[in-house]
């Protein structure tokens, strides 16, 4: 019976008694292996969905199916699973941010089938996101069940992230840097190696079961140094394709939200939009995997105008998806978007430059995929190691390195957080480890107080008062009503001073007198950022803090510093 | 009195200042929600907390505790008549003399699901979060409401269905780990409030009263307990339900609950649901993860 109660405890199990790291890959790799399941769980319900419905979308009515799935999938985040809508990986950056990655277990599935409704019925979104969201989930939910710590289930939710990008595109490299560089916003040894097990544990899932050329095929280019210079500019164009679909997405959120109609109905009107846009131009319609496929083996039939008119339609189908309430992530239309961009470009050279031996289009619209992920999610990195798996070599690293880094830097001066983090950077949510805003977040005023004050009444003469500063060691004396224990003021050491080496004035002189009652105080509840902005303003070293009118104790900047020092170690502690 | 014996006395006032206590309460704006609420201003004034108050304005929140997030889904009536919501509440707090404080969430993990803040030492809620008069009866305690009680770091004070003032403290102490800790909580809330604390064991198996009184003593609560507790009431006959009814018509109700596993729950049943589901009194329910104070 022992021995059954002790393997109850997930805590006791024998493997806990390993090594921390060692847990910690073992754990990635299990996380790594479920987020690639879930990868291709979604995979094949997209492919059975767009199947499925194939054969309808002949039809005048066809245009009604995303809207129904748009409208399906609605429903089933906001009444079957009780969630809100969102991209997803928002939410994973927010729950790492400030929750230590605690994400609800039931975002481990339920993305993944309302992404499904969305996408396989023709909506324009990307499945990477909802994947993202169940990988993090997983391991959110394996860290609690073993009842890991923060930093230990955070590395778990990378490691989840990590996995389903991987399994996706079949490429770990890019799953380990997307996570490292938009998920987690740090680059630690403690965190890269799991997430780089559970990237190559997920990817081998997706060999497994769908064999080596799971996103795309591989090709090589051979680029010219004019095919280099021409990135530059092809870095511009990406650059504003990424502004374009970044404002226009938060403009039909907006819009959404003013319009007063149930959100299933949202859903639908963005949905019916798209499916009327796809009959005019096809090419928007799902998550567009097949169009890139064409563009980077070359074989895109249509001309240079044709390329440009999908491109920003493609902008605004997503937009109309996702910011009117369908369910989906913005990497695969990113994708698309960037490919088009590309592809375009190529042509504008070719055809105003048609004696220059440029490389093959394939490579411009992979090398504008790079740009458009550099761009919009200002996330260059990413963006080089997905087109060099992708690409699988590195013949085309120098364009890429230009061209998202261009791109990167050229959004920045017109959207200063990525499409991921301007929300949680406007609503000051974005707290990445070991930043000021973070440690202070962590802090709470209770755990700065200092209790010991002794309070005095009103009625106290200067004589007893005097009494009692010998045998106290603060400079703070709050004052506080006999009967009701409201606080009333506070005396300051100073306040007294002129009375101190006047023996006359003790018995004559009291402290209601010399109380100060006009002193700033803090809320116990208010938030640690709110009180340090009170200090500063009024050049305060202490304030008292009350609760229900009542003193609880002082909270001073010299204790603030004493735990902001040990918060700041714990947060960046490597070991 | 000698100045060494006043100085004492303020240093005690002072001691006593510090046990700020806090606890949530969100605020449904129904003739139940006021009955709920009443119930919470008659806690925070007999235990002199400050009190928090949430109005929804979503059917949900999360609340992110240690080791767990938890959604909660709010029935719809919670969100009923939100132009009269804080007036009301406002007008019930300052008329029993409690300056209530408004939450109002900065955090948002979606648009539309705030995050509400775990950092309580109360929190109050009904039987069910459901306005549906056949869920706020006695026997039935939400899965929402279970969930808070596993999950939270604070007791949750499950109230009557109508307002249902307590002038004494009975704790349910069976032996076990969480009971320990409801004792504890008891002796807290005697201390803050003065308010006689009585004991109720139903003495179950081989147990005997020493096994009983070493727990207590293990867990450094003797000499507290000699101190404050009026009557230690000990069953060794009839069936727990039936010994209930020695229970005070106005006592507080002090136990533990989810303590041990779902195994011997479904075996030998749970206590806490026998307790919730016969008295009508007010119940603070402590939860595996409280960590006890006092």
């Amino acid at each position: 019976m022992k021995r059954f109660i002790s393997w109850r405890v997930p805590t006791k199990w024998p493997v806990f008694r390993l090594d921390d790291r060692l847990l910690l890959i073992i754990s990635g790799m299990i996380v790594g292996i479920l987020s690639g399941l879930a990868a291709f769980a979604l995979n094949r319900s997209l492919v059975f969905c767009l199947d499925f419905l194939h054969s309808y979308r002949a039809y005048w009515w066809a245009f009604i199916l995303p809207a129904g799935g748009a409208a399906l999938s609605s429903l089933f985040l906001s009444r079957v699973v009780n969630e809100g809508a969102g991209h997803g990986i928002p939410e994973v950056i927010y729950a790492v941010s400030r929750y230590g990655g605690l994400i609800r277990l039931r975002s481990s599935f339920s993305r993944l089938v309302s992404s499904c409704l969305t996408i396989g019925s023709g909506g324009s979104a990307g499945p990477e996101a909802p994947v993202v969201m169940s990988g993090a989930a997983i391991g959110s939910n394996i860290a609690r069940f073993f009842s890991f710590n923060d930093r230990q289930r955070v590395t778990l939710v990378g490691c989840g992230a990590a996995g389903a990008i991987s399994s996706i595109f079949n490429a770990p490299i890019a799953g380990l840097v997307f996570v490292l560089e938009v998920i987690l916003g740090e680059w630690s040894t403690v965190n890269i190696v799991p997430i780089a097990v559970a990237s190559v544990a997920g990817t081998e899932v997706s060999r497994l079961l769908a064999g080596n050329q799971i996103a795309f095929s591989h090709h090589t280019f051979h680029i010219s140094f004019h095919d280099i210079l021409a990135c530059a500019g092809l870095a511009v164009v990406t650059a504003f394709m990424s502004v374009i679909l970044t404002r226009l997405l938060r403009h039909m959120h907006h819009a959404s939200d003013k319009t007063k109609l149930p959100i299933w109905a949202k859903a639908a009107v963005g949905g019916c939009a798209v499916g009327l846009l796809g009959f005019f131009v096809p090419d928007v319609m799902g998550e567009g995997y097949h169009s890139i496929r064409n563009m980077i083996e070359g074989v895109y039939e249509q001309g240079m105008t044709i390329a440009v008119v999908a491109c920003f339609a493609k902008v605004l189908a997503t937009s109309l998806t996702l910011g009117w309430g369908g369910s989906g992530g913005i990497f695969a239309p990113s994708l698309v978007v960037g490919s088009f961009s590309g592809l375009a470009y190529h042509r504008f050279l070719v055809y105003f430059f048609p004696s220059v031996p440029w490389v093959g289009e394939g490579c411009y619209a992979l090398l504008g995929m790079a740009g458009f992920i550099g761009g919009i999610l200002q996330a260059p990195l990413t963006g080089i190691f997905l087109i060099v798996e992708i690409t699988g070599g590195y013949e085309v690293i120098l364009p890429l390195i230009i061209i998202s880094s261009l791109s990167a830097t050229i959004c920045y001066y017109f959207e200063s957080a990525s499409f991921y983090m301007k929300d949680l950077v406007e609503r000051g949510q974005l707290l990445r480890p070991g930043t000021d805003a973070r440690v202070l977040s962590d802090l709470s005023i209770s755990e700065l107080l200092e209790k010991d004050c002794i309070s005095v009444p009103p009625s106290m003469s200067l004589r007893e008062f005097v009494g009692l500063i010998t045998r106290s060691r603060r400079n703070y004396f709050p004052v506080e009503d006999p009967e009701t224990k409201e606080f009333l003021g506070l005396v300051k050491f100073d306040d007294i001073r002129p009375y101190l080496f006047n023996s006359m004035m003790y018995d004559a002189v009291f402290v209601e007198q010399i109380m100060d009652t006009h002193v700033a105080v803090a809320r116990y509840g208010e938030d640690l950022s709110d009180v340090l902005r009170i200090m500063d303003s009024r050049g305060l070293f202490s304030m008292p803090v009350l609760a229900n009118k009542r003193f609880v104790g002082m909270i001073s900047k010299a204790t603030l510093l004493d735990q902001y020092r040990k918060e700041l170690m714990v947060q960046t502690y490597q070991g | 009195m000698s100045r060494r014996a006043k100085g004492r006395a303020i240093r005690s006032q002072a001691k006593e200042a510090r046990m700020e206590t806090k606890l949530l309460h969100i605020f449904r704006n129904t003739p139940l929600g006021r009955e709920t609420l009443l119930q919470s201003i008659y806690f925070c004034n007999i235990t002199r907390s400050s009190m928090v108050i949430y109005i929804p304005e979503y059917t949900k929140f999360l609340m992110y505790f240690d080791n767990d997030v938890v959604q909660v889904d709010l029935d719809p009536s919670y969100l009923l008549y939100p132009e009269t919501s804080r007036t009301h509440a406002l007008d019930l707090t300052k008329a029993h003399g409690i300056d209530a404080s408004f939450f109002e969430p900065r955090q948002f993990t979606a648009s539309t699901l705030p995050d509400i803040p775990v950092d309580f030492d109360f929190m109050c809620s009904p039987r069910s979060i459901s306005d549906l008069s056949s869920k706020i009866s006695l026997g039935h305690i939400g899965t929402r409401v279970r969930r808070i009680i596993k999950t939270a770091q604070f007791p949750v004070l499950l109230t009557s269905p109508c307002y249902k003032e307590w002038t004494s403290i009975l704790v349910f102490f069976g032996g076990s780990v969480n009971s320990v800790k409801a004792v504890r909580l008891g002796l807290h809330i005697s201390r803050l409030t003065g308010l006689p604390l009585d004991l109720f064991t139903q003495v179950e198996g081989s147990q005997t009263m020493d096994d009983y009184k070493d727990r207590l003593k293990q867990a450094g609560l003797e000499a507290d307990f000699d101190k404050r507790v009026r009557d230690w009431k000990v069953f060794a006959d009839n069936g727990f339900e039936e010994n209930l009814y020695h229970v005070p018509h106005q006592a507080l109700a002090v136990l533990g609950a989810y303590g041990h596993g779902l195994v011997k729950d479904i075996l030998f049943g749970s206590k806490m649901e026998v307790i919730q589901s016969v008295l009508s009194n007010n119940l603070l329910i402590v939860g595996p993860r409280y960590s006890a104070k006092g």
